[in-house]
């Protein structure tokens, strides 16, 4: 590093990368030194290679040179963050993000005593001292607002789903329905930040990140970690979601979600431009990367190292997502079970079909947005459009997933940010209500790898308000689902800021006994 | 005051000859009046437990002297009621047992001490405290702290104290737990179900109706009201009988508002009576299987294979087929990724691995190049446990050289093109209990499933 000109310190120039020790301790220091520890230090060289070999513990990303992702020098194993910690019951995940907060009350938590109750005020033992949301809170009364829609009982578990979702009924005894999920966060921003990255303020690794770091991917041509986003229904209420919900936080941002486009070509300029074939995009990308090696040597920015995977994920990605989005080759039994709409790209469905592709060809973690549940009026409207968009496309990819084997080590998730009221925001009609945010209880949904099926766990009171029994805070949701993929959600953590940080947080977290196998 | 200490003591000790525990529940009044027993005895416990810290401090306040022996005296009648109430409540229940007994006796010990204590501390006048009264206070309390004890443990069961103890704190103190050895069904799955469930208050400490059902030779044996368990007969069975109960009825078990048994467990012990309540029965037919399914039992570790390291790497630069550590515990063996070469990777790709088979433990072969050549060498696989063939050209002959794999529990042919024939030697494999034919010729016809969705239309 070039000593800056008013700086009095003799120190001679460090050259790491010309020491004579090893390459793994080289590709380590590359990658393990942040920006301000560099600057910070007042310089040894021998001390910095010490130092190096000390931060063993982050892993190096794999720097492969891309001739059929065969490495050319040895990379220092990926198990250096000695994960998973046991044997994992779910190599693989699928999150299914229900962004807006779902209607607990008229899905899948049944409250047959409701009805008697319609119009009535919710009682004020049972709000206790909650603090109101700006938008209720001229409201004079909060009379209850009883589900619309019947419920039915289903399989041999006997659950009770309302008739919002009948494909989501016909795999009850496959899933585990956790109804007493509950979250401090009252607003969507903190609230859908607490699920992804464990904490309400921005800036910290989402759970993808956190798996994409410590996993490690299983197959070099695909990113680790995938979003889709579904296209946004006009008629409904749609919160915002951001690139910030698969953001990195402090981990190397190669460890960041890549997302599909919703419309149009997934991936951007995937097919190189006439007159440049793949060979001359190789050399394009060698000379690239050396010069980025060069500026890496010279200023010691761990992010170069990042943009450098990253060149090259691209380069592999022109390959292998053509592959992934051709669905030409799909039988028609896929089309019989995941409807029309899968043909579509940008819909739910074809977002799921996406991810069960996704999920063979052992992408790590892969998140599917929806947005549009947030039904602060109009429930009656609204919640039957959304839930038919994503019924029947959750019922195929379970499905899906379950009839070619791939569920016994996929872990899927299905979950929104909280619950929603039982009492009505705005006018209650007997033909249409409105429910307001509600974080004490809300209900979540889980399958496969490590996950005990057709079960129900915890439960609320009578007005799907309080949890009366097994609370599972969103930190324990985390840790069971770390926990089904073999990470002790204790010690998985990452030093950052002084701190240990881990994704589940300071507060302690333990995990869901009685939903584990 | 002498006299009525006196008779006061004698009736207490003369008590549990007067009307024995006989282990039969009496009337019910009893039980109620008895269930205050647990409530009031904070009363002297508190008492008691005040009165040296004030004989104590009265060194310092004279006043508070006076103040230990109003307490003291306070704490008479209510030690003399609270055991009275206890023991209606062990009367009235029918309770017997070691705990209970020894319970009753400390807790007329104490009485009776105290009484005394009591009697000799009024008889001091001036400052000084009389002989007789230290040693009796001391032993009324020892006596206080052990009755607590049995009584907590009454209630509580006997471990309450030490089941969540550090393991160092609990081997220090010798309470690490034992664990049934045997391989048995009973052992397995019956007896957990019952220690959860019933030995708190069917067991050592607690005896209710004379039913032990902390050990096999117990539970068959029955307790006063005869036999709980019919072999072969679960409809019959008292023990399926009274967890069966709606659990308003009065005769429900669990009892005293413990949580009910659940269904799956129920379940459990209808089949192993059903097929005759064994003891050495290792499987039970028709018992639903636990959630972990028979995966329930961690396998057993592979072998030393870190000196192979530098050949599995160099394996990953030449060839591109990965192995990967399942788990930070190399016991626990490889997985052979192959995703990334899936194109390259061939029949003779995977004999290249034949050195690492024993290691092995799962391999995923989806969409290669593998054919039914492969299974000879998939064969040497000893430890594996999962094999993925999707999408494979492999047509099933030959599957008979994987016979040999005890362990395999996994087996995925989706999306090739064997045959139901092709998979007969495969009935053989016990563990084998995950066969996926997702679009192959042998896939099994599914019943499609009809469902109505809110606009009416009926999909499948």
């Amino acid at each position: 590093m070039k000593q800056h000109r008013l700086c009095t310190d003799c120190e001679h120039k460090p050259d790491i990368l010309n020491l004579p020790i090893s390459g793994a301790l080289k590709s380590e220091w590359t990658t393990t030194e942040t920006r301000r520890q560099f600057l910070g230090r007042s310089g040894k060289v021998l001390g910095w290679a010490a130092l190096a070999s000390l931060l063993g513990d982050a892993a190096a990303p794999r720097i492969l040179r891309a001739d059929n992702g065969k490495a050319t020098q040895p990379s220092p194993a990926q198990n250096d963050l000695l994960l998973p910690h046991f044997r994992p019951k779910a190599t693989r995940a699928i999150y299914l993000f229900m962004s807006g907060g779902p209607s607990q009350v008229d899905m899948l938590d049944y409250k047959p005593n409701l009805a008697a109750l319609y119009n009535k005020d919710i009682p004020d033992s049972v709000r206790g001292n909650q603090q109101l949301t700006g938008m209720t809170a001229g409201q004079a009364h909060f009379p209850i607002a009883p589900s619309h829609w019947a419920f039915k009982r289903y399989g041999q578990s006997g659950t009770w789903v309302s008739d919002l979702l009948p494909y989501t009924a016909q795999m009850v005894d496959d899933l585990t329905i956790i109804k007493s999920t509950n979250t401090d966060a009252i607003n969507h921003e903190p609230a859908i930040m607490l699920m992804n990255t464990g904490n309400m303020n921005a800036g910290k690794p989402c759970l993808g990140s956190w798996l994409a770091y410590g996993l490690g991917s299983m197959n070099d041509n695909l990113p680790t970690f995938m979003v889709l986003q579904t296209k946004t229904n006009p008629k409904e209420n749609n919160q915002p979601v951001s690139s910030r919900l698969w953001s990195s936080g402090f981990l190397s941002s190669e460890y960041s979600g890549v997302g599909l486009r919703s419309g149009g070509d997934p991936v951007l300029y995937l097919v190189d431009p006439q007159g440049v074939d793949r060979q001359t995009r190789r050399n394009m990308l060698d000379a690239v990367e050396k010069i980025n090696r060069e500026t890496l040597a010279e200023v010691g920015d761990p992010e170069t190292n990042a943009r450098i995977t990253q060149y090259e994920m691209a380069f592999r990605m022109q390959a292998s997502v053509p592959e992934l989005t051709d669905l030409s080759e799909e039988p028609q039994s896929t089309w019989d079970l995941y409807g029309p709409d899968a043909r579509e790209p940008g819909t739910f469905a074809y977002n799921c079909l996406l991810a069960r592709r996704m999920a063979e060809r052992g992408v790590r973690f892969v998140q599917v947005y929806k947005r549009g549940w947030d039904t602060h009026d109009n429930v009656t409207g609204v919640l039957p459009i959304i839930c038919q968009e994503i019924d029947r496309a959750c019922y195929a990819l379970v499905t899906d997933l379950k009839r070619r084997g791939l569920l016994d080590d996929t872990l899927v998730i299905w979950a929104g940010e909280f619950g929603r009221t039982v009492y009505s925001q705005g006018g209650l009609t007997p033909k249409n209500y409105g429910r307001d945010h509600h974080p004490r209880c809300f209900t979540t949904w889980m399958v496969g790898g490590g996950v005990r099926p057709g079960i129900t766990y915890g439960e609320t009171d009578d007005f799907s308000y309080n949890i009366v029994k097994d609370p599972v805070t969103v930190r324990d949701f985390n840790a069971s689902v770390l926990h089904c993929l073999g990470i002790h959600h204790d010690k998985f953590v990452f030093k950052f800021q002084g701190l240990d940080q881990r994704l589940t947080g300071p507060a302690p977290a333990s995990i869901v006994q009685g939903i584990l196998t | 005051m002498l006299v009525g200490a006196a008779i006061a003591s004698a009736a207490l000790l003369l008590l549990p000859f007067m009307i024995r525990l006989d282990g039969k529940p009496h009337a019910e009044w009893l039980q109620f009046v008895g269930r205050f027993h647990p409530l009031l005895i904070h009363i002297p416990i508190g008492l008691l437990v005040l009165v040296p810290v004030l004989e104590l401090a009265g060194y310092y306040r004279h006043t508070l002297h006076e103040a230990a022996k109003f307490v003291l005296l306070l704490a008479v009648p209510f030690c003399f009621l609270t055991s009275v109430l206890g023991y209606m409540l062990a009367y009235g229940a029918g309770d017997t047992g070691t705990t209970v007994t020894r319970h009753m006796w400390g807790a007329i010990a104490l009485s009776v001490l105290v009484c005394w204590s009591a009697v000799f501390r009024l008889q001091s006048s001036a400052d000084r405290l009389p002989r007789f009264y230290a040693p009796l206070l001391g032993s009324a309390l020892l006596a206080l702290f052990w009755t607590a004890h049995q009584g907590g443990s009454l209630t509580h069961g006997s471990d309450y104290l030490t089941r969540y103890m550090p393991l160092p704190l609990k081997r220090f103190f010798g309470h690490a737990a034992i664990v049934p050895v045997a391989d048995s069904f009973y052992a397995r799955r019956i007896h957990p179900i019952l220690d959860a469930r019933c030995v708190g208050c069917h067991g050592e400490s607690k005896t209710q109706g004379g039913l032990h059902l902390d050990s096999y030779e117990a539970l068959m044996r029955g307790g006063k009201d005869g036999v709980v368990i019919v072999p072969g007969n679960p409809e019959k069975s008292m023990l399926i009988v009274r967890v069966s109960l709606p659990s308003t009825d009065k005769r429900f078990m669990p009892a005293e508002g413990r949580p009910p048994l659940k269904p799956e467990e129920i379940a459990v012990l209808k089949a192993w009576i059903r097929q005759g309540a064994s003891s050495s029965d290792i499987a039970v037919s028709g018992a639903p299987a636990l959630a972990n399914t028979s995966d329930d039992a961690p396998p057993e570790p592979v072998g030393d294979y870190s000196k192979l390291m530098g050949e599995i790497e160099q394996m990953r630069y030449t060839q591109g087929a990965k192995l990967v550590p399942v788990s930070n515990n190399p016991g626990d063996g490889l997985v052979l990724e192959t995703v990334d070469v899936a194109a390259n990777f061939g029949d003779a790709q995977l004999a290249q691995l034949a050195n690492f088979a024993s290691y092995i433990v799962e391999a995923d072969l989806d969409r290669t190049g593998v054919t039914d050549a492969s299974f000879d060498t998939l064969s040497r696989f000893t430890r594996l446990r999962a094999l993925h063939l999707a999408g494979t050209a492999v047509t099933g002959a030959g599957l008979a050289k994987l016979a040999p794999l005890s362990e395999l529990r996994y087996l995925n042919l989706s999306e090739t093109r064997v045959t139901s024939s092709a998979l007969q030697p495969l009935k053989t494999m016990p563990n084998l209990k995950h066969i996926y034919l997702f679009n192959t010729p042998a896939q099994p016809a599914t019943k499609t499933a009809e469902i109505h969705t809110p606009d009416g239309t009926q999909h499948e």
